[in-house]
């Protein structure tokens, strides 16, 4: 039965009832409500327990700024932790249920905590938990069920969600009377508009009173502007989207919820899209917020916004109480009083701080009696209102007051003045102007292509809305260099008019430091004795206060409390509000979900996945892979039910014995040319360029203005201005980025050119005593032997009759040829190659064995042996380092620090035992039994079993390393335990390195 | 018909230059910042100094040399690329809509407009796209190793 639902009237269609769950209790509300709105028609007064004191606490507003209603929507993996109740459209099979109260929400263990709650005042968790030290661990389970608000789902997220660019001349953020006028007039102009409003229907608070604009009902006016843009191929309109974050240069996010209004059976596509919009112009309408009044038991259920309340009375057609008492300083409460009266709840009084009220004779014509200079002084009732007592007040700012009067009722309406939603303008890096007149701060002077309008810019009146809203529109128009269509602003009358005088706290009955029921933040249930006893310990700046007291955390990031908070703390300081300013508005405005702001990037679109020419032929092999960057590589071709450690002693072997073969297309590779292309690698690589001969090969590093490692490769002159460069797979679009970035910005001088080759060709690594041999049997037209063609040497060349470029280089010490070929034909290459080299067993291997076989050789690899904080000569590259030029990182690497002589250093390591293959990443210790925590020298590297010298064999960083050879040192173990190992050369094969010059 | 490509850069205030770019390839360069020449090949202005011919593959070798015959002795690099590219076509009045999803650009026809082209990002790769046909038909022209994830993407999308 929905009690409180009104006979007629409201935004919701009677025809359509919907069912829903809300804490186990079966309901029914109707198409068009909210879910607090279907509550509040079901007369359930306790949605909620409070975050500290876990009192009961019912339905307050009426949109973003609700505190209290934070509800858990939906079963499973498609629940949604804690919305709003007041933003939640209702559908057909809802399961909602409180994300407070344990084990109920009318019966709450912890609402012990009300009864203490002078113990729990503000810092209370800092103060209480510190001691005994160590127990924190324990205690923070505890809070943090008592504390949480809702439950994350812990099942992969079913939804998809999705972004979208857009580009617009004119966004407007909000479509009430501001907004919708702000559009049409920037429409009508030819711009290009977005306009978002995060409500389901546009109209915002048009759609909450009776008004009137050109002499008709306001909703026809909503109804025609909404059609009118909507036919417009120049505007998007946007409804239940929220332009939640505002950005530098224009840039604002908006999320759309596109399916979360359907019943689950009826969803299909993405849920939630996330719109990346980038305006030339932005018109701000989000309107304003009402402010809560401060008294004692204000959080009772029961106690509401007045505007919330008309807001139930017109746009839902419920009355949230039978009895109402009106509580304001202002003007606006007028008109609520008025709405109740109509739809038939009798208000009692309305109770009104200012001692002369101008509206008080509209409430003398609609009969209801006016307590003029008096204040709501506490609240009865605990799980409803039951009444207030209410004192005269004069006016000063007397610490106590007497509730004489005591008045029952149900429903308490209150109004403490407007706040405009400054939020986005704030985003944007515009300040707020307190204005003495209005009682609120109102958006100063924008930063960024952007203006206020409407309530959002502290403009009460209807009339006046419409007004500013063409003109913003008509303004950021212009801005873009459209002419103003010259729309009319429509008529409107505005029955209420609007003073108010500022009433932040009133007076308690009681010394207010023993007070801890006056709420200011409803969710953070922070009090005015709270906010005075931050201040007494010493608290001054308001962003301090908020993080002591919790002041405006949560999920309404106190969008109801912040201002009166702010007011109550420059009371205390003695103070005025604007000296004590706000708190940083930072985005969201409202939260946002993860899969939102993740949008597609998710399972195989994560990352993308890079592959070769020749990944077609690993997969068949079988071959599992390894994510280098963002390629995927092979990393073994597993034989007959092999495991990585056998398939890898069978490459190696195969490789040192006969021939082995390897994918190394993901290598970066840059053309260079020009005239000063000697000049420039001089500059850039460690070694001599100018001494290198056309057609030969040089092994290069190059360092960063630190002098550090930052990538190496083998580089080649192909010409006397022409050189071909090859990167790290991982640095390939670094190296370039770090190329182009000297060559644009500090060395325009230089005549050079740079072409990335990376995708174009694949290279394909032959290696092994019998690649000779493979080459020439597939039929190259150049002589391979090593007197033309010696080690480091390139040559155009033709493979089978396919052109190639050969490089003779080798990563692993033996005989080896790379293959650059054209990708277009390189599965056909490695195909032919495989096919030929089957007389010599040929072998494919990845990158495990690449890493062995250069391990072997102590040749590092940059970002596993380095770690941007080893110089050359820690990696044992002295003899890189030309003496005779100049090159980024020179002067660095003569640093104090760079030359003292304990830095950590390349070295090789063996296991004692000749068995154990150190973890990578083990630290070594001199003295394992050393008093804790044990001082640590090094750690290893790279690490591996290596199949072809019948034992591990480890790379390791250690301090003053190259001194301590033949020295025995102590490797830490996962287990703890440790193993002792010798300090060796870091070449652990073939030292003179005969085999790959033969 | 199998596309090859060839990235050239040279001096596009060097008149000699354009003119020998010009010969060798048998149609000028575009020298308007971010836009295509389409005739015999597509010429995609990608900055200041350099370009992308997009061409039928068997052209290449040809053009190469052409172009080397034509810029000999200049300061220029001329580089066939044609490994190293996948090329898309998309078409249809939807294709805009379908690449803001993934591209930050203003792909509206009235601000990127036929004949315009654009480096940029689409999804998380690099792209460079290319407004080719008034129909419309808009080309992807993708580094190849970024082929799958991005056929993927579009697909999903």
């Amino acid at each position: 039965m929905q009690r409180n639902r009104l006979d007629k009237g409201g935004r919701i269609d009677r025809s359509r009832p919907l069912n829903f769950q809300f804490n186990g209790r079966k309901l029914q509300g109707f198409a068009g409500d909210t879910l607090a709105s279907a509550l509040l028609a079901n007369g359930i007064s306790v949605v909620g327990r409070s975050f500290k004191l876990h009192r009961p606490r019912g339905i307050i507003g009426f949109g973003a700024e609700e505190p209290n209603a934070i509800m858990q929507i939906g079963k499973g993996d498609m629940t949604l932790p804690n919305l709003r109740a007041t933003q939640v459209e209702l559908y057909e099979g809802m399961i909602a249920s409180s994300t407070k109260g344990w084990p109920s929400v009318n019966f709450d263990v912890s609402a012990i905590n009300d009864v203490f709650s002078r113990v729990f005042s503000a810092g209370f968790y800092y103060k209480t938990f510190m001691r005994p030290k160590g127990l924190w661990h324990f205690y923070e389970k505890l809070i943090r069920r008592s504390a949480g608000f809702g439950k994350a789902p812990t099942a992969a997220d079913p939804d998809s969600y999705e972004h979208r660019n857009a580009h617009c001349d004119v966004l407007v953020a909000g479509a009430g009377p501001a907004g919708l006028m702000a559009a049409m007039a920037a429409a009508s102009s030819g711009a290009r508009v977005v306009i978002a409003d995060e409500q389901n229907e546009l109209g915002g608070s048009l759609l909450c009173g009776d008004y009137q604009i050109d002499g008709k009902p306001a909703n026809k006016w909503v109804e025609q502007t909404a059609a009118a843009l909507g036919g417009m191929d120049n505007v998007t309109v946007l409804p239940r989207s929220t332009v939640f974050g505002y950005y530098d240069h224009n840039f604002l996010a908006v999320v759309e919820r596109c399916t979360d209004h359907l019943s689950e059976a009826q969803r299909t596509g993405v849920r939630q899209r996330v719109w990346r919009v980038r305006a030339k112009e932005v018109v701000l309408a989000q309107g304003a917020f009402e402010r809560p009044l401060v008294f004692c038991n204000n959080d009772r259920p029961g106690v509401m916004m007045a505007s919330a309340v008309s807001a139930y009375l017109h746009r839902y057609a419920v009355s949230p109480g039978r009895r109402a008492v009106l509580f304001t300083n202002n003007d606006s409460a007028y008109q609520t009083a008025i709405d109740l009266a109509r739809s038939g709840t009798t208000v009692v009084a309305i109770v009104d701080s200012r001692p002369h009220a101008a509206a008080s004779e509209l409430a003398a014509s609609a009969g209801i009696p006016v307590l003029a200079g008096h204040v709501v002084v506490d609240v009865s009732g605990r799980r409803r209102v039951t009444g207030v007592r209410v004192g005269k007040w004069s006016g000063d700012t007397a610490d106590t007051v007497d509730g004489t009067i005591s008045i029952r009722c149900d429903l308490v309406a209150m109004s403490g003045g407007w706040s405009p939603a400054v939020h986005l303008h704030s985003h944007a890096g515009g300040r707020n102007e307190w204005n003495d007149e209005l009682h609120c701060f109102v958006p100063g002077a924008s930063t960024q292509a952007n203006r206020s309008a409407g309530s959002g810019n502290g403009v009460w009146s209807l009339s006046g809305c419409l007004r500013e809203g063409l003109a913003a529109g008509d303004e950021a128009a212009s801005r873009c260099g459209l002419k103003p269509a010259g729309l009319d602003v429509p008529q409107a009358e505005d029955p209420v008019p609007m003073s108010i005088e500022p009433l932040w706290r009133v007076p308690a009955e009681k010394d207010p430091d023993r007070c801890s029921k006056q709420f200011i933040d409803f969710q953070n249930d922070t009090s005015v004795a709270d906010v005075r006893l931050a201040v007494r310990e010493g608290y001054r700046n308001v962003e301090h206060v908020k993080r002591y007291t919790a002041l405006g955390f949560g999920t309404d990031q106190g969008k109801l409390g912040n201002i009166n908070g702010m007011a109550v703390l420059a009371e205390c300081l003695g103070k005025s509000i604007p000296e004590v300013g706000t708190t940083t508005f930072r985005p969201a405005y409202t939260p946002v979900t993860f899969g939102a702001i993740a949008g597609e990037n998710v399972g195989d679109l994560f990352e993308p996945v890079r592959t070769t020419a020749i990944h077609e032929w690993h997969e068949a092999a079988g071959a599992p892979f390894e994510v280098v960057g963002q390629w995927h590589r092979p990393w073994y071709f597993p034989r007959d039910g092999e495991d990585l450690h056998a398939a890898v002693a069978r490459e190696c072997l195969a490789t040192r014995n006969s021939l082995g073969i390897m994918d190394a297309s993901t290598l970066g590779k840059i053309d260079v040319r020009g005239p000063d292309a000697v000049e420039f690698l001089e500059r850039i690589y460690t070694h001599n360029i100018a001494k290198m001969k056309v057609g030969r090969c040089a092994y290069g590093v190059m360092l960063g203005e630190d002098g550090m490692l930052m990538d190496d490769g083998v580089m080649a002159r192909l010409g006397e201005q022409h050189f071909y460069l090859t990167t790290t797979t991982g640095g390939a679009a670094n190296v370039l980025s770090w190329l182009e970035l000297w060559l644009q910005t500090e060395w325009p001088e230089l005549d050079v050119y740079l072409t990335s080759l990376t995708d174009h060709f694949s290279t394909i690594a032959v290696v092994g005593p019998n690649s000779r041999h493979l080459l020439q049997k597939v039929g190259c037209n150049i002589d391979l032997k090593k007197e033309s063609f010696p080690f480091m040497s390139v040559k155009d060349a033709e493979l089978g009759g396919v052109p190639v470029q050969l490089f003779r280089v080798s990563f692993s010490g033996e005989l080896a040829f790379e293959v650059n070929i054209d990708s277009n034909h390189a599965l056909q290459m490695w195909e032919m190659l495989m096919y030929a080299g089957g007389e010599f067993d040929i072998t494919p291997y990845g990158t495990e064995t690449m890493h062995v076989l250069r391990a072997e050789k102590g040749f590092v690899i940059i970002g596993q042996d380095t770690d941007g904080s080893v110089t050359p000569q820690d990696a044992g590259m002295h003899w890189l380092l030309s003496k005779d030029k100049d090159f980024l990182g020179r002067r660095s690497l003569s640093r104090p620090d760079c030359v003292r002589d304990n830095r950590k250093q390349l070295v090789g390591l063996l296991s004692g035992d000749g068995k154990t293959v150190l973890p990578e990443g083990a630290q070594l210790v001199i003295d394992p039994n050393a008093e804790k925590p044990v001082p640590m020298c090094g750690h290893v590297s790279s690490s591996y079993f290596s199949a072809c010298l019948g034992h591990p064999i480890a790379l390791a960083l250690l301090e003053g390393g190259r001194s301590k050879k033949g020295e025995t040192l102590h490797a830490a173990l996962v287990d703890g335990s440790t193993v002792e190992v010798q300090i060796v050369s870091a070449i652990f094969y073939d030292p003179k390195s005969e085999r790959q010059n033969v | 018909m199998k596309l090859g490509h060839i990235n050239l850069r040279g001096d596009a205030a060097d008149t000699a230059f354009v003119n020998g770019a010009a010969s060798g390839l048998g149609q000028a360069l575009p020298l308007d910042r971010n836009t295509i020449s389409r005739s015999r090949h597509r010429i995609y202005w990608l900055g200041p100094n350099e370009w992308q011919v997009v061409t039928d593959l068997d052209n290449v070798a040809e053009l190469v040399d052409k172009l080397r015959r034509a810029l000999a002795g200049r300061h220029v690099s001329i580089n066939d690329v044609s490994g190293g590219y996948t090329v898309f076509h998309l078409s249809g009045s939807d294709v805009p809509e379908l690449l803001a999803k993934g591209c930050t650009l203003d792909l509206h026809p009235s601000v990127f407009q036929m004949g315009a082209c654009a480096q940029s990002g689409l999804a998380k790769a690099i792209v460079l796209l290319g407004y080719i046909e008034e129909t419309p038909v808009y080309e992807i022209i993708v580094r190849r190793s970024f082929s799958e994830y991005l056929l993927r993407w579009l697909r999903q999308n």
